[in-house]
């Protein structure tokens, strides 16, 4: 039999089944919650942080990954608060001014209020989300690729460089990733990078009902979880 | 070395032991730590033992391989008992004097004896000299009294009495409740309190638990869990074993990195002897107590002191964090319920059994109870491992034990906690060693790192040190930590370079605050620190290098200027001669100067100038 538990997220109530995390709840129940490395039905290991969301207990909130989160009984969670806006505005910028050469990562960072980069600007490949190295890994039980080196060192990479014997050729790595599809406008040449906020309009409809999934275009951009076919 | 069966006859082992040694005529104790290897002294008690089998002595005097004494920076150390005469800088031509003079005629070698900086006397024992004056060494005083490889001079110094006592009726929740009144705190970094650590995974849900040693101390300077762990590896397998007993585990592992050969030497050694001694395994010392330790290496990550990553590389996966929304005391190494503590923690446990909380809580200020063991570094006088009651004041340590400024000049911060930490003013020295205090000071005790800088020390250039520390040993999983410290760094070395803009101070805050909030593990979150602290206390020499274009202390190279001094200049030319670029121009016997289009700021000419007439601007 399914357990449920009763919790808040930004004040509304919820009857959800135990041992799902917060962000399920969130996209199921359509609060919109930003988010990059999460994929339905694959483990979660709140790298990209931008799902994060107040975690009140005894009166004191404490941020942390909603992916990571378990639902508990009597759980109060805040998903929009200032600060919140504020840290996951910081962290697209940080992804945005990493990897601009990305429809889904500029598309997050319109979702999340990035309106100036005040980084140089670089052109990264990959933003490390480990969306291909887990599905491949926990799908296809295949580990062909696998992150390889420490800090700023690290990468996704085949065992020892070389063409994995394990690969199913599955190509579900490249339909995961998020850097696959390049800005509307077409690549970007290094040095010519820019933030693209060519959909901030997406954001006005939104703005009408905060916090509150409106099956938005940016979503279908940086593949959100309920375009790829709801909840865990 | 027999297996003691019974508790019962752990004294009567000791006894035997004790009655062995009294028949000696005198130990010479000398350091064989990590810190006075490098001085040579593996050579120096090889030549010892020789002698002493050359001159029949071998039998009758005791040659002691110690751990690390502390005053690392006057090694290798020899301590000759019974009169506890200190000599400092031994060599291996100094052994035959020695067993000549002191062993036995009793009389101290003046040459030998350690010399007070200030008076200029000759000090002939540990006990007066002011390095060890002001200290308190409850932890470290006991390596200079065993061989670390010698579970006999352990045992000897009353050691697992504690065990004993515990194993003698003592039940776990007393042992609990003891050590949670005794208000001993984590130290390895974060302070927390080890009781209620322990009760948490003692009511954990499970029947396999077990507990962990930290001993992957990575802060740049840091090594008093080496030395612990070199020196006394008993205490520590002593302190594991007593709280096995208290939250019921049956299996424990001290994780101990590559790069300390010797701690791993002799933790191997203890875990083996222990096995022999009947200490490890089933029915301890003929109790229902069942328990065993192993000992794994790491790879010398620094993530890997983080719980989490630590708990999967003893697992055998990639050493990365993993999020803690539930604690490791109750999903840890297995996901089954775990205590880690660090070395210096389990190696203050038996004596609080042995000799009770109330005595243990007597020690230290209000929050932080006991001793802390700290490694002062830096540009002090007596560099080396320091011992201190908590709530000791800053410059007690830095002053009174470190002597001061080794360079001269005046002392200007001192960062404390290793990477994790901040550096505090002099004005800030009136602060306890203390986790709380120094926590709002915007630093932390951490793992008891001290690092102390004088005025030639410039605060970007720190900031800068620690953020290339960190990008380099940050694991990468999490944006705010891998790209926040990479960008952070990119910040601090433009503005080191001489193209900081206004705007990155707050930029720097910011994204400090980001990353402090967001980042998956505590290396993540406290990794702005040092560039937050150094904005607190130092916001002027940031002010000065962003608007001014200069450094106020004349470290940073785009931003300084060598020139002569025309009043000290006399013409001598070394400068002139010792130029790699030919930067400088002059006659002889007249004031030279220094091309700055030419000058490639190498400060070569500042090093062989004899009369300090070559400085930065």
């Amino acid at each position: 039999m399914v357990q449920y538990v009763n919790m808040r997220i930004d004040g509304s109530h919820y009857k959800v089944p135990k041992g799902l995390s917060v962000l399920d709840v969130a996209i199921e129940q359509g609060v919109c919650i930003p988010h990059l490395c999460h994929v339905p039905n694959l483990s979660d290991i709140g790298a990209c942080r931008l799902c994060i969301v107040e975690h009140v207990v005894n009166g004191r909130s404490k941020v942390t990954t909603s992916c990571t989160l378990r639902v508990q009984e009597g759980m109060i969670i805040l998903s929009n608060t200032d600060k919140i806006k504020r840290l996951r505005k910081n962290i697209a910028e940080l992804l945005v001014s990493q990897a601009p050469n990305s429809k889904a990562i500029q598309d997050i960072a319109v979702r999340c209020g990035v309106t100036t980069v005040r980084y140089p600007f670089r052109n990264d490949d990959c933003v490390l989300c480990g969306r291909c190295v887990r599905i491949c890994a926990e799908q296809w039980q295949a580990k062909a690729i696998g992150f390889v080196g420490r800090g700023k060192d690290r990468r996704v990479d085949t065992p020892f460089g070389r063409k994995s014997e394990t690969c199913k050729v599955c190509g579900n790595c490249i339909d995961l990733c998020p850097m696959t599809i390049t800005p509307c406008a077409g690549p970007m040449k290094p040095g010519e990078e820019y933030l693209c906020s060519k959909c901030e309009s997406q954001m006005l409809e939104a703005a009408g009902v905060p916090d509150q999934c409106i099956w938005c275009e940016l979503g279908k951009g940086f593949q959100c979880s309920r375009h790829l076919g709801g909840h865990a | 070395m027999p297996e003691i069966a019974f508790i019962s006859e752990l004294s009567a082992f000791r006894n035997r032991i004790m009655e062995k040694r009294n028949e000696l005529k005198g130990t010479i104790a000398i350091c064989g730590g990590t810190g006075c290897q490098s001085s040579s002294s593996l050579k120096v008690i090889a030549a010892l033992m020789e002698e002493l089998e050359a001159q029949g002595l071998a039998e009758t005097v005791h040659v002691r391989p110690t751990g690390c004494h502390g005053f690392c920076e006057q090694g290798p150390i020899m301590v000759v008992e019974p009169d506890g005469i200190f000599y400092c800088h031994v060599g291996v031509d100094d052994i035959a004097e020695i067993i000549s003079e002191t062993i036995r005629k009793g009389e101290a070698i003046d040459r030998l004896l350690y010399t007070d900086p200030v008076t200029g006397r000759k000090i002939k024992t540990e006990s007066e000299i002011p390095f060890y004056v002001k200290q308190k060494r409850q932890l470290l005083a006991q390596n200079r009294r065993l061989n670390p490889k010698s579970i006999e001079d352990y045992i000897a110094l009353g050691g697992y009495s504690a065990l004993a006592q515990a194993l003698n009726g003592m039940e776990a929740g007393t042992i609990l409740k003891e050590v949670i009144a005794s208000g001993l705190r984590g130290r390895g970094g974060g302070g927390f309190p080890t009781g209620r650590k322990w009760k948490e995974c003692q009511e954990a849900p499970g029947e396999e638990k077990y507990v962990v040693c930290n001993a992957d101390e990575g802060d740049p300077g840091a090594y008093m869990d080496r030395c612990l762990l070199e020196g006394n590896p008993h205490s520590v397998l002593e302190g594991m074993m007593l709280g096995a007993i208290a939250v019921g585990a049956q299996h424990g592992y001290v994780y101990v990195r590559n790069e300390y050969p010797l701690a791993v030497e002799h933790a191997k050694k203890a875990v083996e002897q222990a096995r022999e001694a009947g200490l490890l395994g089933e029915a301890i010392l003929g109790s229902s107590f069942n328990f065993d330790i192993d000992v794994a290496r790491g790879g010398g990550a620094f993530v890997c002191g983080e719980s989490t990553a630590l708990m999967a590389s003893l697992e055998g996966r990639v050493g990365e964090p993993r999020p803690k929304d539930v604690h490791t005391v109750v999903e840890g190494l297995w996901n089954k319920p775990t205590v880690l503590n660090n070395v210096e923690t389990w190696a203050n446990i038996p004596a609080i059994i042995l000799k009770g909380s109330d005595w243990y809580s007597a020690q230290g200020s209000n929050g932080s109870k006991g001793t802390k063991i700290l490694a002062l570094t830096g540009q002090v006088k007596n560099t080396g491992l320091v011992e201190v009651e908590m709530g000791t004041p800053i410059k007690t340590v830095v002053f009174d034990i470190g002597g001061g400024s080794a360079t001269g000049k005046p002392i200007k911060a001192v960062q404390t906690g290793g990477p994790s930490g901040g550096c505090l003013p002099t004005y800030k020295f009136d602060l306890p060693v203390d986790f709380d205090a120094l926590y709002d000071a915007g630093s932390m005790v951490g793992s008891g790192g001290m690092v102390v800088m004088d005025e030639d020390t410039c605060m970007v250039d720190v900031a800068k040190y620690f953020l290339t520390f960190l990008q380099d040993e940050s694991c990468g999983k999490c944006v705010p930590c891998r790209l926040g410290i990479d960008r952070m760094l990119e910040i601090v070395t433009r503005i080191s370079d001489g193209g900081g803009k206004p705007e990155d101070i707050d930029l720097m805050e910011d994204l400090a605050f980001t990353m402090k909030e967001t980042a998956l593990c505590g290396l993540g979150k406290t990794a702005a620190n040092p560039v937050l602290s150094t904005l607190k206390y130092f916001r002027d020499e940031y002010e000065a290098h962003i608007n001014g274009r200069k450094c106020p202390a004349g470290v940073c190279q785009a931003l300084i200027t060598y020139v002569v001094d025309g009043e000290k200049c006399n013409g001598c030319g070394r400068c002139l001669r010792a130029c790699p670029h030919n930067s400088i121009i002059g006659e002889k016997k007249k004031v030279h100067r220094i091309d700055a289009e030419l000058c490639k700021k190498c400060g070569i000419c500042r090093s062989v100038c004899e009369f300090d007439a070559i400085h930065t601007i």
